[in-house]
């Protein structure tokens, strides 16, 4: 590390607030009920990231975190919505309500147990960082990642699943500011990259069971057991 | 020390007299939201003072819980109104008797004995309010301990004045993410608890959908007076605990000069008029919940709290 | 040159596919000859290799070793095998013919990121390779249009994306151990340099997400629950890929991290990948027995190799390392003929029912052998070259007194040979059902491909080429640490 950070310093009580944000948005896309609702968790979700990585650029000096952000900023909130809306517009646009396996109090009191859990699973690895200025990051991150992953199990609706996985990168990245921050740069541009091509396919895909079926319900989708074989 | 208790004595003044005009601010402030003309900003004072020139009518079937109601219902928030931090940023003489617990506590006897005479009289509605309102209460206690439980643990205290100091000794401190969700959740709590869009409508007249309003419907003359106006003094306080000891202590006196309490009067309902101005930014914004689904919204309120306090246990 | 050539060709290749003129022949054409051209430079690279240790393209970016040849090898020979089942296959099957030129197309994309996967050494790039793995195949797998094929296609993609994402995470934490350790070398080499001075907690966490992440794309118990869905639904040539070569490459990706987790964790890297092997070993045996679709048969057999090797890898030493680099090379080519054989009955019958296929052998000697010959191969009988591999694995977690996991294994093994056999004998002898209606003629390329296939299945299980046996050993060294 180039430089430690001072506990108190405001940048730093800033980036953790921007954490905070975060993991309440990763929450968020777990409790809203309606796509769109989905959609504008993750579009949040994405800037708190972005804004995470300019505060920690700032505070280390790193133009590198900067244009971290700036490529999150760009891809998240702007590129993968326009994408969204032109491929899947009628599924994102139009209020609809998602039909999930368990109601949102129960999701929610899941999610807080693997909040509660991330934060056990990080503390062996925060003992090992320690010193380290956005070491809250990880421990967000990770819960963020676990919950990404939950709303993907719940969602019952093409849309909100694909963008549980984006969430989990979200997750990802948001851990890799505190752990990861000298990654190299052409890394993180090819990783945004692949994240347009993963929407794409997925929105693609998408297009393609909505025409074949007519819904975008895929856990409905259950066609494929053992039993079943014509 | 005789100056303390004075300056403790003009807080409940304070909290009397303003409280109303709050409640008419909100009703003015939304009914120009929905661009129309609205009630003047002291109608409630006007209803206040004719209630008190009326008879009042009680049921016979009644009995002493549904007289003696509305007296505390009217004291209650006047107690937590000696305990809290409301003009001044040091405790006044009676603040010694109870921390933010006991003003909760003192907070929801009120709340339990008004649940208790909607259902004394036989007015059907009444006891329908009273479980709703009991469903509201039960979703919204856990919050409050969470909420309070984790401020505490943040200062160390569950004293209010040395929470508030808490938040901007150093002022990074306020941009802590504890602090911003705590804050949050509390909000929520507070609407849940002041019967506030999206839990209750506190403008609506129709009793099937009432929760908070339709435990006062029986009462008449002075009764329905002091249930009113201690309906008022409780979202005041509330405001008050809101604003002064979870937010900050910013526009509070912290010298003992009589000045300064007065400066401290306006400072603090500009705060509330802030406060008044998002809360009906929230109420105009959003439409009120189906009852079922007033647990979702608690529960929304419950992780942000149960988030305040993990972020702040494994902070490094 | 030539490894970057590898990585260009199928690009240029998918381009000229993508344009919609072309027609769907040109395109089948360019195809066949360019996966010919991608094998044909693979053998280079592997006999340079051979001669010299590292091929080097793009120090510190692009580096092929043994064992990134041998993956090369299998990904180009099983995609020639492909490629010219395709050439058949899909002109009888596919409704809507004209729409071919985006099959080939994304054929030749989905070999580039399988090809990426062996040849990039830095572990970030390696990662992005195996995701775009993923996203290249999707539709091939939904190719097909139906409902069933759709609903295979979208659990795929959602659970390894998801799986993708938790590796992510792993990898990341990953750098982080590196940078701890002291060291900026971020490449797989270099990893393993400094591996002994990791730190362990920030190991395990890596350790555990990628296996567990990268663990759903290989199919490992209990992350398999998409891998029968699509290895049953796509295209079958698609199937040979992803059955055979898919799945190997991102298990390259777990082997490659176990000599970095093993001089950082000790034997507890070792006891992890056992207790996935075993698992996924024992599950899909059983799960084998109750199949009713003879592709998903095929399907959980993948299973169950995966879990093979992950078990000898857990065994340790270079004896099993030996015979899990054997297991790799005969898996991929044995389940690809396997699943030419299942599309070619497929092709017959017009049914994915093993109930409803009888006295194959009468209907169509051809395929009718085919499949038990892959079948039996499959299942390990001997003298063919499964049988070889996981009798060298078994052999050497006895030498090494792993009595207990041996045990297991050979049970599992022992039902696993059992389940196929089983189905593989009522599909293939007895008589011919009169009321189902049989089209017993393939096309050329498809009873061509069977050929192919069949050479390496029946000669690797009697004769190991000598320069091939060369990179094993020293592919097992890699893993060995």
């Amino acid at each position: 590390m180039p430089h430690v950070a001072q506990p108190e310093s405001i940048v730093v009580q800033l980036n953790a607030l921007a954490g905070g944000l975060f993991l309440l948005s990763a929450f968020g896309m777990v409790a809203t009920r309606q796509v769109q609702g989905c959609m504008r968790f993750f579009i949040l979700q994405s800037v708190f990231l972005a804004s995470s990585a300019v505060l920690l650029g700032l505070e280390l000096r790193s133009w590198h975190l900067i244009a971290v952000g700036v490529i999150n900023l760009v891809n998240k909130a702007i590129l993968i919505p326009w994408l969204f809306k032109k491929t899947v517009s009628e599924e994102v646009y139009t209020k609809r309500e998602i039909s999930q396996v368990l109601n949102i109090p129960i999701s929610l009191l899941v999610a807080l147990g693997l909040t509660v859990g991330a934060y056990y699973l990080a503390s062996p690895m925060l003992k090992v960082g320690a010193g380290l200025p956005a070491l809250a990051n990880l421990p967000i991150g990770l819960a963020t990642l676990l919950l990404g992953a939950y709303t993907l199990t719940v969602r019952r609706e093409a849309v909100p699943q694909l963008l549980g996985i984006l969430s989990m990168e979200n997750g990802a990245f948001f851990a890799s500011l505190a752990i990861a921050p000298e990654l190299h740069l052409f890394i993180e541009l090819v990783i945004a990259f692949d994240l347009l091509v993963a929407v794409f396919v997925i929105a693609v895909l998408t297009r393609a069971i909505q025409r074949r079926i007519g819904t975008t319900e895929v856990g409905s989708l259950a066609a494929l057991k053992e039993e079943s074989v014509r | 020390m005789g100056i303390k208790i004075a300056y403790n004595l003009a807080q409940v003044v304070v909290v009397m007299l303003f409280a109303p005009l709050v409640a008419g601010v909100i009703n003015r402030l939304k009914e120009m939201v929905q661009s129309k003309r609205g009630p003047s900003i002291f109608q409630p004072y006007f209803d206040i003072w004719k209630l008190f020139h009326k008879d009042e009518v009680i049921s016979e079937e009644s009995s002493w819980i549904f007289r003696f109601t509305p007296y505390l219902v009217f004291v209650t928030p006047i107690f937590v109104t000696l305990l809290i931090p409301v003009l001044t940023s040091y405790p006044l003489f009676f603040a010694f008797m109870g921390d933010m617990l006991g003003g909760g506590f003192v907070l929801a006897l009120g709340g339990f004995f008004a649940t208790l005479a909607a259902v004394d009289t036989g007015n059907p509605y009444g006891p329908m309010g009273a479980s709703r309102t009991r469903l509201v209460g039960f979703l919204a206690e856990p919050v409050f301990m969470i909420v309070f439980f984790t401020v505490s643990f943040v200062a160390g205290s569950t004293i209010p004045y040395i929470v508030q100091q808490k938040w901007v000794h150093p002022i990074a401190n306020f941009f802590e993410p504890t602090h911003i969700l705590v804050m949050l959740a509390f909000f929520m709590l507070i609407l849940a608890e002041g019967g506030r869009i999206p839990v209750d409508n506190p403008s609506g007249h129709f009793e099937l959908v009432m929760i908070d309003e339709s435990k006062g419907l029986e009462y008449s003359g002075p009764g329905a007076a002091l249930m009113k106006w201690g309906g008022q003094m409780k979202l005041f306080v509330l405001i008050c605990i809101f604003l002064n000891v979870l937010v900050t202590p910013w526009g509070l006196a912290s010298g003992v000069g009589v000045g300064e309490l007065l400066l401290a009067v306006p400072l603090v309902l500009l705060k509330i008029f802030i406060f008044v101005l998002a809360l009906v930014t929230v109420e105009s914004s959003l439409a009120k919940l189906r009852l079922f689904r007033i647990s979702e919204f608690l529960g929304a309120a419950f992780v942000i709290s149960v988030a305040a306090m993990i972020t702040w246990l494994f902070a490094v | 040159m030539i490894v970057i050539a590898i990585l260009v060709l199928p690009l240029l290749a998918a381009g000229l596919c993508a344009i919609p003129t072309i027609g769907r022949r040109v395109a089948a054409q360019i195809t066949m000859a360019t996966f010919i051209i991608l094998f044909a430079l693979s053998i280079r690279v592997a006999l340079r290799v051979i001669a010299l240790g590292t091929y080097v393209a793009a120090p510190g970016w692009i580096e092929v070793d043994a064992f990134g040849a041998l993956i090369l090898l299998l990904v180009t020979a099983v995609g020639v095998m492909a490629c010219l089942y395709s050439l058949g296959y899909m002109a009888r099957t596919t409704h809507d013919k004209s729409l071919l030129f985006h099959y080939y197309a994304n054929l030749n994309l989905f070999i580039f990121s399988m090809l990426a996967v062996p040849v990039v050494v830095v572990p970030s790039i390696t990662w992005l390779a195996v995701e775009f793995t993923t996203l290249l195949s999707v539709l091939l797998v939904g190719f097909e249009n139906s409902r069933e094929a759709l609903e295979a296609a979208w659990k795929y993609a959602i659970l390894t994306l998801m799986g993708a994402a938790i590796a992510l995470f792993g990898f990341l934490v990953l750098f982080w151990a590196m940078r701890q350790a002291g060291s900026d070398d971020y490449t797989w080499a270099g990893l393993v340099s400094v591996s002994s001075h990791m730190s362990p907690v920030l190991m395990r966490m890596a350790f555990l997400s990628i296996l567990v992440g990268f663990g759903a794309k290989v199919g490992f118990v209990p992350l398999h629950t998409w891998l029968p869905d699509a290895h049953s639904q796509a295209p079958t040539p698609v199937c040979a890929l992803l059955s055979g070569v898919e799945t190997t490459a991102v298990l390259y990706v777990i082997l490659r991290l176990m000599p970095i987790a093993h001089n950082s964790l000790g034997a507890s890297a070792e006891r992890w990948a056992l207790v996935f092997g075993l698992l996924s070993v024992g599950v899909a045996a059983f799960l084998l027995l109750q199949v009713h679709d003879y592709k998903r048969l095929f399907a959980y057999s993948t299973v169950e190799h995966m879990g093979i090797i992950m078990t000898a890898v857990g065994l340790g030493g270079a004896a099993a390392h030996y015979g899990a680099m054997y297991q790799i090379l005969s898996h991929a080519l044995t389940k690809s003929l396997c699943f030419f054989a299942a599309g070619s009955v497929l092709m017959i019958t017009g049914t994915r029912n093993i109930a409803s296929v009888k006295g194959l052998m009468r209907a169509s000697p051809l395929a009718g052998s085919a499949l038990l010959l892959g079948g039996l191969a499959i299942a390990g009988a001997p003298p063919f070259a499964v049988f070889l591999g996981e009798f060298s694995i078994l052999r050497a977690g006895i030498n090494q007194g792993h009595y207990f996991a041996i045990g297991l294994l050979a049970v599992f093994l022992s039902v696993a040979f059992f389940g196929i056999l089983l189905h593989v004998n009522r599909m293939v002898l007895g008589r011919t059902d009169p009321t189902v209606e049989l089209t017993p003629r393939i096309p050329w390329t498809c009873s061509l491909t069977l050929f192919v296939a069949a050479v390496p299945v029946i000669i690797f299980g009697l004769y190991v080429p000598n320069t091939l046996h060369q990179l094993l050993i020293r592919a097992a060294a890699i893993i060995g640490g």
